[in-house]
């Protein structure tokens, strides 16, 4: 049996302190890598790791109210509400992906779905309407200032875009001032979306020493160093 | 003047003092209200906003101005409640110097209230009362500073005509001296009589009354009973009560063959006569003959960063004894986003007048008009746009062949 190790800063620690105990489970960190590295090329059976948890998330935010004064609206102004959710993310260094990933944020229900979207840098997003009307998504970010204008649903390709400098990205629509979603631009091909409760599962992980971290809003990002070894599965969570 | 340098300062500051949307974003989610299960939710929003204009005397369309400058800050509070998925309410509020850009005192009104029932969950139908703008043409859907790229509306809806509200045209010679067509008889334009000339259409129209509304499958209908014709005045707006013996009915068939166009008819009837411009009639004449008839035809296309808008209006006043009165006036409006912040729009408009015979001879009863107007305009962020317009008229004046004009707005929204 291969065991985990994992860390986080004990409470009233010195940053200092604090930085030099995060460099010495570094340290052994990669040595517990190689050594699971070893077994596995004698052979022994080495799966990647998993860490699972649970984000205690904020309270339910308002579902927003459509502005249809001069405009009648089919959905009957009621819109589903997006709890709010956390994403939780591996920090360290990865190879680059061999091909970019493609992903869909679509518009359905003058809503975006999902409206909340962690994407690994350089990953394409496709906008599909689905609505029988327009949408003008656009974005003022600083990591992505863009503006899609307005396409028809059977348009082809998708309007899409490159996701290409870090940072969050908060899309919205020039038609509808509703509507509003986050795209979340990561550097790690490790991260998962919460579930409502908080609760989430990210698999597959390299064994090695890591940051994880747990992205609320664009003020709160929280974060624990975590040393990975191979075939295990550790719990953290984020009170 | 320091308090306009100041709405400046704080204006032009807030882009940069909040550095990006996350202010705007948390403050729409303060100003949103929701009961627990949500079936009841409430949204304050609104715009501030501040334009001058740089003109030409006598002050062109709807500006009220005897001096060359003027600015106008207004303060729009929108408040919009959705019961259920079958009411839905909303109202505007402003504080302003008057409905149209003027130097009048400050004042706050009631713009706009309304109460919509949609008893199915589709839109099929929709019944709403209240105050409201018109469902006639297309432009009522888009005259809010913030998704309008012009400053001052087109020309149907703000080029004021020869006819009055406040008193019936008692001899077509009068007629041609209101609107000016004979120079020299009436000297130049007033101030004054900016208070008793109509356009074809006021604004938006925010008229009290009851509006039936849907839409099935591709096609869009609406038909409204209200308090006000198309061409009556904000004055006679507030005053809507006193109208219920004369409606205004109106109406507007639209269809979307797919998701780029949008095509509309509509049609208006009702009096254009206030009715204390009634007392002196004669016997056999009642306000009802004075009445105003409308029909038009719109069409919207979209389609990646153009947007084009038209729209061509045909209004009859009708004069009894003397004759009736025709003008049409037309716009087409495009704009293109050349960036995601940058846009550029631009509007070619006419009116064009009908004869009335006036000691046997045929004479046009008002001075045909067209306007270019350009407009290029900044989006800093997703709550600041600033607009800028230069708009070149030939026509209506007694003064000089050609009027410019020159506007900006600074809008803000929360
Ligand atoms: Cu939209």
């Amino acid at each position: 049996m291969k065991k985990f190790l994992l860390s986080s800063y004990p409470d009233g620690l010195s940053r200092r302190w604090a930085g030099s105990i995060y460099e010495a489970i570094q340290e052994l960190g990669t040595w517990a890598w190689r050594v699971g590295s070893c077994l596995g090329l004698l052979g022994i059976s080495v799966e990647a790791a998993t860490i699972e948890g649970r984000v205690s998330l904020p309270k339910v935010r308002v579902a927003p109210v459509i502005n249809q004064r001069y405009e009648i609206i089919a959905t009957g102004g009621v819109l589903g509400t997006n709890p709010p959710l956390a994403v939780v993310y591996l920090e360290g260094k990865f190879a680059g992906a061999a091909t970019p990933a493609v992903v869909q944020m679509i518009q359905r229900e003058m809503a975006f779905v999902p409206a909340l979207l962690p994407v690994r840098i350089g990953t394409k997003v496709e906008f599909p309407n689905l609505d029988p009307g327009f949408h003008n998504i656009f974005s003022f970010s600083l990591a992505k200032r863009f503006d899609l204008g307005r396409y028809r649903s059977d348009e082809k390709p998708v309007p899409s875009q490159v996701f290409d400098a870090l940072g969050l990205v908060t899309l919205r629509c020039d038609i509808h001032e509703h509507m509003r979603a986050l795209v979340l631009v990561l550097d790690t091909p490790y991260f998962t979306i919460t579930d409502e409760e908080g609760s989430f599962r990210l698999i597959d992980l390299p064994a090695g020493a890591f940051t994880l971290k747990v992205w609320l809003d664009s003020k709160t990002i929280r974060e624990r160093p975590v040393v990975l070894v191979r075939d295990t599965a550790r719990r953290m969570d984020f009170p | 003047m320091s308090w306009i340098r100041f709405i400046l300062v704080f204006l032009g500051g807030w882009p940069l003092a909040f550095g990006s949307d996350e202010f705007s974003d948390r403050l729409e989610q303060l100003l949103t209200v929701s009961t627990r299960d949500g079936r009841l939710r409430g949204r304050m929003s609104g715009t501030l906003e501040i334009e001058s204009y740089a003109m030409q005397l006598p002050a062109p369309g709807l500006l009220y101005s005897e001096s060359a400058f003027l600015t106008a800050p207004r303060w729009n509070v929108f408040l919009d409640v959705q019961m259920g998925a079958e009411f839905y309410f909303f109202a505007q509020v402003r504080a302003d110097r008057g409905f149209d850009p003027g130097a009048a005192g400050a004042q706050v009104r009631l713009d706009e209230y309304a109460l919509r029932f949609t008893p199915w969950r589709d839109s099929r139908l929709n019944v709403q009362v209240g105050r409201f703008a018109t469902a006639v043409g297309n432009w009522g859907a888009r005259h809010g500073a913030w998704s309008n790229p012009f400053i001052t509306a087109p020309l149907p809806y703000e080029n004021l005509t020869g006819m009055w509200d406040t008193e019936a045209v008692p001899l077509s010679r009068v007629l041609l001296l209101w609107s000016h067509v004979y120079p020299g008889s009436q000297g130049k334009e007033t101030l004054a009589e900016k208070f008793q000339r109509v356009p074809i259409i006021w604004g938006p129209s925010y008229t009290t009354g009851i509006l039936v509304a849907g839409e099935l499958g591709r096609w869009r209908y609406a038909g409204e009973l209200k308090l006000g014709s198309l061409a009556s005045r904000p004055d006679a707006w507030m005053h809507g009560l006193e109208e219920w013996t004369h409606p205004t009915v109106s109406g507007r068939l639209g269809y979307r063959p797919n998701q780029m166009w949008n095509l509309g008819v509509s049609a208006s009837a009702g009096p254009y006569l206030r009715d204390f411009a009634t007392v002196n009639f004669k016997t056999g004449v009642g306000r009802g003959d004075f009445e105003q008839r409308v029909v038009a035809a719109d069409v919207t296309f979209g389609w990646h960063q153009w947007q084009m808008w038209s729209e061509v209006f045909a209004s009859r006043f009708c004069i009894p004894k003397i004759g009736d009165v025709d003008t049409v006036s037309y716009y087409s409006e495009v704009k293109y986003k050349l960036t995601p912040q940058w846009f550029l729009a631009g509007r070619w408009n006419q009116q064009l007048f009908s004869t009335i015979l006036d000691r046997g001879v045929a004479t046009k009863w008002g001075a045909d008009v067209w306007r270019i107007d350009f407009s290029p305009g900044y989006r800093f962020s997703a709550y600041t746009q600033l607009k800028f317009q230069y708009s070149l008229q030939h026509g209506d004046s007694a003064c000089r062949d050609f009027t410019r004009t020159l506007a900006a707005q600074l809008t803000l929204r929360f």
